[in-house]
């Protein structure tokens, strides 16, 4: 009976029914607790899929990508061009997006990787400039006053309308995409991408193509950044060059690796933990100090990426796990004494 | 003709002080392997601190040496507080860790600072120069000037003292510098220090060129590792190449199509030389690193 019971403790399904639970609780108590709102809840499921390729590519494939806010600026921006000017329907608009963001990292994949560690940090942050620097100049994308008054998503005639709508579609496109990128992560290419970051040589050895591995990765995480940006077009009905921007970019990975790189938790739970201490020192730092300006808000954000970079080593997700390994070990130490 | 030349002189001009920036990005990754994304906030520190003193009404080489002084020590203060404490962190995470370093850094200057830029006026008074049809400040020569001293100096340094040595000894092989009874994290803490001293004098004598706000960190940091990397990252000769380089594409950029596409083909050509030649520019073989 106990090893059933622990076969369903271990099992994936039980945990990906207790995010759908969080996930499902989330709009009951973002609405009564300070500093948390339903548009808070719905930034928080968007960036999470944005970051959630970067688990598979940076925690597993160890290749750096500083550059993901470009894919999700490329869909966004084609999201709302395909809407406002030709007037396609949403969904199709969000599907050119995607492709048209994938087919970029995959032609940019190709010969990306020859730089790497610290080099690929630096172009994939320069591809990531050049991006945001052609979304504020060109007069395509609008240049610096972005394209505003883009339609809400309206998928198979349920319209979108308001936050909380907006949150449960985005929180089940959210569970969906961890789930498929759980079940990529335990596939035999998973496995292959893990070793790749492992040591690429051995990789290599083992007949594994480690360029196409790299690029493929990149590619899947670029759709799901892809995925993101075309949803955040459609929510906040304006896409602006801001979104390009190199702090977008920094604030993926941030998310990644405080939520925790190894793992697909790492990503919801980073997107938690980042937009909650961003929100808290908004709504808090001006009531400690009543003259404070919204400067003080970013030192406290530096401060707390450096303290948990520095105290979680993989991050709060990982940290986490640690602690329930931990004291799942000390309660079956105390039944083993109490059976001797 | 006059035209071009003016556009070389001036990129050359501004280009010094990229190298010198540069030349501080490569020496704290040749010593620790870490790409140190808060340069570009040392350059911002020492230009707003500068033209802070020098608008308080300190005469000009004491606000100088001020700013010099107080940069050196955030520098210090960085490795001490936050690259130190990570030693064993793999170099992905230290990167993260500049990046957040960086992003305090240019949140404390705005709390400091304020948003708004802060002007300082040349440091000697006087007429552009003519030369061969071509008007130049005179504030690029300090520029010049300036780069040449401290790149003089700090190869005296590295050269002729012993603790240039050790650093040196360090950069070629940590281990081995190691046993023979140097410590890496004091190394480190000096290369810290020494690249946020080269990144105050690049602020300092920018400032009356190009008034610095709290935002021109990350910029400038690009633009130093763009630098950086067209020299290969490990060589000081290429940094020095490098922020020529990357003063000239700008200057053209500006000069001929317009000042909107500076910064897309300067990056641009970031990108271009990572991708051609992964290892920069001027490195001779390409050692594959596993």
């Amino acid at each position: 009976m106990t090893d059933v019971l622990a076969a369903v403790l271990r099992s994936r399904w039980l945990r990906y029914a207790i995010f759908l639970g969080v996930l499902a609780l989330v709009p009951a108590v973002f609405t009564r607790v300070p500093f948390y709102t339903m548009s808070v809840g719905v930034l928080m499921a968007i960036q999470a899929i944005a970051a959630l390729g970067l688990i598979p590519l940076t925690g597993h494939a160890g290749q750096i990508s500083l550059g993901q806010a470009a894919f999700f600026a490329i869909s966004g921006y084609t999201s709302a061009l395909l809407t406002t000017r030709w007037h396609t329907n949403a969904l199709l608009a969000m599907v050119a997006g995607m492709a048209l963001s994938a087919a970029v990292a995959y032609l940019v994949g190709t010969f990306i990787f020859r730089a790497q560690g610290q080099y690929l940090v630096l172009a994939t942050l320069s591809f990531g400039l050049l991006v945001s620097y052609l979304a504020n100049q060109l007069p395509l994308t609008g240049a610096a006053d972005g394209i505003p008054g883009i339609p809400a998503l309206a998928p198979f005639g349920f319209t979108i309308s308001g936050d909380v709508d907006m949150y449960y579609l985005v929180a089940l496109v959210l569970l969906f995409a961890v789930i498929v990128v759980d079940a990529l992560l335990r596939s035999p290419v998973g496995k292959a991408l893990t070793a790749l970051g492992d040591s690429p040589v051995a990789t290599a050895a083992a007949g594994v193509s480690i360029a196409g591995l790299r690029r493929n990765a990149f590619t899947l995480a670029a759709a799901l950044s892809a995925l993101a940006g075309s949803l955040y077009a459609h929510w906040s009905t304006y896409m602006d060059p801001g979104q390009a921007g190199i702090l977008s970019s920094v604030q993926l990975l941030i998310i990644a690796t405080i939520g925790g790189q190894r793992l697909v938790w790492g990503a919801p739970v980073g997107a938690f933990v980042v937009i909650t201490f961003s929100e808290a020192s908004k709504t808090l730092i001006p009531k400690v100090i009543p003259q404070a300006t919204g400067n003080y808000e970013i030192v406290v954000y530096g401060i707390a990426l450096i303290v948990i970079l520095l105290f979680l080593p993989r991050g709060v997700g990982g940290g986490l796990i640690g602690l329930a390994g931990r004291l799942a070990r000390a309660v079956r130490g105390r039944e083993a004494t109490a059976v001797d | 003709m006059s035209e071009f030349l003016t556009f070389t002189l001036t990129g050359l001009g501004t280009g010094t002080t990229y190298a010198l920036v540069g030349l501080g990005v490569a020496m704290v990754f040749q010593v620790t392997g870490v790409i140190n994304f808060a340069q570009g906030d040392f350059v911002m520190i020492g230009g707003l601190t500068f033209a802070s003193f020098a608008g308080a009404g300190l005469p000009e080489p004491v606000a100088a040496l001020l700013a010099l002084l107080i940069t050196t020590v955030v520098g210090a203060l960085l490795n001490l507080l936050v690259i130190r404490p990570a030693r064993r962190a793999n170099r992905e995470r230290l990167v993260i860790l500049t990046i957040g370093a960086s992003i305090t850094l240019e949140g404390l200057a705005l709390l400091v600072f304020g948003a708004d830029s802060h002007f300082a006026k040349a440091f000697t008074g006087g007429g552009p120069i003519s030369f061969g049809g071509a008007r130049l400040p005179r504030q690029y020569l300090w520029c010049a000037l300036a780069t040449v001293v401290a790149v003089v100096l700090m190869w005296l340094f590295l050269t002729r003292t012993l603790p240039g040595t050790a650093m040196r000894a360090t950069a070629m092989d940590t281990d081995a510098a190691r046993l023979m009874g140097i410590s890496p994290a004091r190394m480190s803490l000096l290369a810290f220090t020494l690249a946020a001293a080269l990144g105050a004098i690049g602020g300092i004598v920018l400032t009356p060129l190009q008034p610095p706000d709290a935002s021109v960190g990350i910029p400038f940091g690009l633009k130093a590792f763009t630098a950086a990397v067209i020299g290969g990252l490990s060589s000081p000769v290429g940094a020095v190449f490098g922020g020529l380089l990357v003063g000239l594409v700008e200057a053209y950029a500006t000069g001929y199509i317009s000042s909107d596409y500076k910064n897309t083909l300067t990056f641009g050509l970031l990108l271009l030389v990572l991708l051609i030649r992964p290892t920069g520019l001027l490195h001779r073989a390409s050692v594959v690193r596993v």
